[in-house]
């Protein structure tokens, strides 16, 4: 805080004490203007969200039950739940697996989607921009629920538009599939379904920062006679970077996170235990067993594993100079 | 919502009028206040969205009757099967349990152990009711001596076919377990594009008629007040064996059938594929409105026996259950009058369900209409329920028995090898 | 930038053919089923059977969705005043002022974001209930705009930090106060980032289903994404009223799309023009 630093620095005599006064009042203004600006959102965030999630904490200490949800008492029992899920081996085969490496491929599929249709909304003229990104915008006003039915619907193994197009060509006995059982089909299946319904977010957000480079400066790096690739490296990279950053912190985030398109896909929600991932691991033992303190347990955990994640990569920006 | 249960510190009616008034407050600000909550005089009631397609006439008229016999408004409000266990949860988490409410048969014990339901039982028996409620239906809310729901309406799974393929191929509704397998086998020759008998994977009601068939069970009592498994003991393990040959052996169903439910089961149905499938009294009346032309084309059998009879089949349904309510007495008036006389009668008939009495289901059986005579048949002679604890409800939620089967189904494991697996995992439940 | 020689229209027609098939597939299925007769039983047919408007008129009367979708908007349109508001203030103060914690604001503000929703549900009702706020679309707003923040103060942050201090600083030279800066300058400049959160807070608002579900006891109080669960039952599913419902739902969001997509461009214009 350089600028606070130096308005206490005026001393001797009477003016100049009210004059330090005076200015001990303006930085004590500065100071408090942040703070004051962002009070409304810290607070709605504390009390909606800070504070329950502090309760998840508390409730991932304990035996909470059925029972125990309708007397409102407390069973600590420390770290029983920690213990049980980090020393189940679904963990570690199944579940945690089945987390990443679905959220690595939607973050990914889902920016590299975005980004190349930010960027081919930018090119394009104005009537084919807005029919295109009203277009897009279906894909994510569809409701989750609807558009997995869909999915489930155009990959059903007997009936499905893909099975009959496969079958057409011979490639596979209707019959006799069923993707769904499988780990890699189910999940190939569910990505999908997430990258059409979250590309949307991306290539909407990234195309508004495109929209603020300023157009002086790609006409004079034409004048420069810099060529289309070195433009777009020299002038659009650096001006969606934070932007691009916050997506995909929260792409990663949510992705991390789905539940829904997973829950409700056939065998999703726990007859076939090959493809639980956290979210819908943490419903299961809450909401299908009664078990919520290990429920709590399982979304501390998530969550960490996302604070991690999330620290590292903020952590990357600051290295890179570009502070957050 | 608006007399609550009375738990958590405050005391009711105090919290009542705070959160009226704090409803009012908001409703005005947002501008759609609507009916505001928070009348006193009323009692609250939860039903189930979507088995009665009259409910909204039904609920007024219950109100209208309600409010006549006992001078208090009903508010009723509807919420949706798929989501209403979460609901319920919550609302008991918050203390803002409706006084009565529908509830699934597998429900009432859990949330009866949870101490969220009041025994009805002193008041069934005051009344005289016991004798006549339907076995299946009284069993499963009734925990040691305990009864945590009363009987509303019931439902129960029999076989399905399609009569006019039957008729064509001169094929007959199988009566033993061999003759399912030859009509099957025998289907899968004369419609080569149909599915004779699809084993969905994702549903236990089509396998249980199978163990308790065999002679199996899933779980037994084990005497010390607790439960275990039985469902990897010899015939239990017989039944999954015969049910899942059907389609591991015989190709009576189709891989996409290992994660079906049994709502994509009855799909295939009425899109013509399946030509049996097990399946409740209340597809029937859904698929006849649907199309009336349905009702030339069905036929029902109730499940068979392996070697003749009936196999039992789980009673499903509703009961009525008290979530505690500040005013028992009115709640029990409330469950009275929809459990008994003109009430109980209509809903069953317009949503195509059985009351939850005994004797108005001999009535039904006795009248012989052959869509649902064989239902009545079978929930009368072969009904039968799960094992009554709080912890089957674990078990079902976490889908044990539709793991079983999927395993199965798409040849993971043996069916040796599945039972184990799910008898251990049912029995850490159990003891857990 | 519209240099359009052949090769290059032929690429961007290329993109746009498969931009628009990969979207729209499911959106056809879901719209087609909608007017569908046989909806139900449509099985892998490609057309549907007919045209009928009868799932829409199902679920308008018997549905009373038309209720609903008004609650919904209520929701929606307060959500996006607010989130908009709050998270501009928020992001001002982290991207143009510096102070103690600054860092620690912005990751904390994405904690909260963390927590898989469905353990936040009893949590939250608790809450809810403490503060009064159940059964109340005030209160169902409020939980929606603490959804939407992280991302909006996020976002803006990114386009606040974007606007060049020069301008600012020009706008001081001629005597603007730090308001008037505010509206002139900087608003107009952040204004597409405004957009894209404000289509965020509003799809937020309006296809959450958990929370409106639990918190909103009284059924004449259900938004439009609770009313569509009441046509999957327990035993079928009525597919025609669904996806006539998830036409409904989805409408309006192109409507609010349409309504706010123009500011995109005027942000683009008021970069311009400076």
């Amino acid at each position: 805080m350089p600028a606070e630093a130096s308005a206490s620095s005026g001393q001797g005599g009477a003016p100049a004490l009210a004059h330090a006064r005076g200015a001990r009042r303006a930085a004590w203004t500065r100071a408090a203007r942040p703070w004051l600006l962002l009070a409304p959102a810290l607070a709605v965030l504390a009390v909606l969200l800070l504070w329950p999630l502090v309760r998840v904490v508390l409730l991932s200490f304990q035996n909470h039950g059925l029972r125990q949800i309708n007397t409102g008492e407390s069973d600590y029992t420390g770290l029983d739940n920690y213990r049980e899920i980090l020393g189940d081996p679904f963990l570690w085969k199944t579940v945690l697996p089945n987390t990443v490496f679905f959220a690595a491929a939607c973050v990914f599929l889902t920016l590299l989607v975005g980004t190349l249709v930010a960027l081919l909304l930018a090119r394009l003229g104005r009537t084919w921009r807005v029919v295109c990104s009203t277009v897009i915008m279906m894909a994510w006003a569809m409701p989750a629920v609807t558009g997995t039915y869909v999915w489930i619907w155009i990959f059903d193994p007997l009936n499905g538009v893909v099975s009959g197009g496969l079958d057409a060509a011979g490639a596979i006995e209707p019959r006799e599939t069923n993707w769904f059982t499988d780990r890699w089909s189910f999940y190939a299946i569910a990505t999908l379904n997430v990258v059409h319904h979250g590309f949307p977010f991306v290539a909407v957000t990234l195309y508004a920062a495109l929209l603020t480079i300023p157009r002086e400066l790609p006409e004079a790096a034409l004048m420069d006679g810099a060529n289309a690739w070195q433009r777009f490296w020299r002038i659009t990279v650096p001006t969606i970077r934070p932007v691009f950053a916050v997506v995909t912190i929260l792409s990663t985030i949510w992705d991390f996170k789905v539940f829904a398109q997973v829950y409700l896909m056939p065998g999703g929600s726990g007859a076939n235990p090959e493809v639980l991932n956290l979210g819908v691991w943490s419903y299961i033992q809450s909401f299908s067993r009664n078990e919520y303190g290990m429920g709590s347990a399982i979304a501390v955990l998530l969550t960490l594993l996302l604070l991690a994640l999330t620290v590292g990569y903020v952590k990357a920006l600051a290295g890179e100079g570009e502070e957050p | 919502m608006a007399r609550s249960s009375g738990r958590g510190g405050v005391p009711p009616a105090g919290r009542r009028l705070v959160a009226a008034s704090a409803v009012l407050a908001l409703g005005a600000v947002t501008a759609c206040g609507g009916d505001g909550g928070g009348d006193p005089d009323t009692l609250s009631l939860w039903i189930m969205e979507g088995t009665n397609p009259d409910a909204a006439s039904y609920a007024a008229e219950l109100g209208a009757a309600f409010e006549e016999r006992t001078g208090v408004g009903l508010d009723v409000q509807f919420i949706q099967w798929a989501d209403a266990h979460d609901r319920i949860t919550t609302a008991m988490a918050g203390g803002e349990l409706p006084d009565v409410a529908e509830i699934g048969t597998t429900w009432a014990p859990e949330f009866g152990a949870a101490g969220a339901l009041a025994d009805l039982a002193p008041r069934i028996e005051a009344d005289g009711l016991g004798e006549d409620l339907l076995p299946g239906l009284y069993d499963a809310g009734t925990v040691d001596g305990a009864t945590y729901g009363m009987p509303w309406y019931a439902g129960v799974r029999a076989l399905l076919y399609r009569a006019d393929v039957f008729a064509e191929h001169d094929l007959r509704p199988p009566t033993t377990w061999e003759e399912l397998r030859e009509v099957g086998l025998a289907l899968r020759e004369a419609e080569p594009e149909m599915i004779p008998f699809p084993v969905a994977g994702g549903s236990e009601y089509g396998l249980d008629p199978f163990i308790w068939g065999a002679g199996g069970e899933i779980a037994e009592p084990d005497g010390d007040g607790g439960w275990r498994a039985t469902v990897n003991e010899p015939e239990a393990v017989e039944g999954i064996a015969f049910y899942t040959s059907l389609a591991t052996e015989h190709g009576l169903s189709v891989a996409a059938a290992e994660t079906w439910l049994e709502t994509d089961q009855l799909e295939s149905f009425q899109n013509g594929e399946a030509a049996m499938v097990i399946n409740g009294n209340w597809t029937v009346t859904t698929l006849v409105e649907s199309d009336p032309g349905w009702a030339e084309r069905i036929g029902v059998v109730p499940i068979p026996g392996p070697e003749g009879g009936l196999s039992p089949s789980f009673v499903g349904g509703s009961l009525l259950g008290d979530f505690q309510s500040a005013d028992p007495d009115l709640a029990w008036e409330l469950i009275s009058l929809m459990t008994q006389g003109e009430f109980a009668g209509r809903w069953a008939e317009s949503s195509g369900y059985f009351p939850g009495r005994q004797s108005l289901v001999e009535e039904v059986r006795a009248a012989g209409e052959p869509l649902v005579a064989p239902f009545a048949r079978q929930m009368l002679e072969a009904g039968a329920s799960l094992p009554v604890t709080d912890r089957y409800g674990t078990i079902q939620g976490e889908q044990l028995l539709p793991r079983m089967l999927q395993s199965i189904l798409s040849g993971e494991a043996t069916v040796r090898e599945a039972a184990d697996e799910a008898a251990a995992a049912m029995d850490e439940t159990f003891a857990g | 930038m519209n240099r359009t020689g052949p090769w290059r229209r032929l690429g961007l027609g290329t993109a746009v053919a498969a931009l628009l098939a990969f979207t729209l597939f499911p959106v056809y299925w879901m719209v087609s089923s909608a007017f569908d007769p046989g909806a139900d039983h449509r099985g892998a047919a490609v057309l549907p059977e007919g045209v009928t408007l009868d799932h829409f008129r199902h679920v308008l009367d018997e549905g009373d969705f038309g209720r609903y979708l008004v609650n919904s908007a209520l929701v929606g349109l307060g959500t996006v005043l607010l989130a908009g508001l709050l998270a501009l203030f928020a992001a001002v103060a982290v991207a143009r002022f510096r102070f103690r914690m600054r860092t620690k604001v912005l990751v904390m503000v994405l904690i909260v974001q963390m927590v898989p929703l469905e353990a936040l549900v009893i949590p939250l009702f608790l809450q809810m209930r403490d503060l009064r706020m159940l059964n109340s679309l005030l209160g169902l707003t409020v939980v929606y705009l603490a959804f939407s923040l992280p991302f909006a103060i996020w976002t803006l942050r990114g386009f606040v930090a974007a606007v060049p201090r020069e301008l600012e600083e020009a706008a001081y030279l001629d005597g603007c106060g730090w308001w008037r800066m505010f509206r002139s300058v900087l608003l107009p400049l952040v204004a597409p980032g405004l957009v894209a959160t404000s289509v965020f807070a509003f799809i937020v608002a309006w296809n959450e289903f958990v929370f409106a579900f639990v918190f909103l006891q009284d059924d004449g109080k259900y938004t439009a994404a609770v009313g569509l669960h009441r046509f999957f039952g327990q035993y079928s599913t009525d597919w025609g009223a669904v996806m006539a419902g998830s036409t409904l739902i989805t409408l309006p969001v192109l409507l609010f799309f349409v309504a706010v997509q123009r500011r995109l461009s005027a942000g683009l214009a008021a970069g311009a023009l400076r």
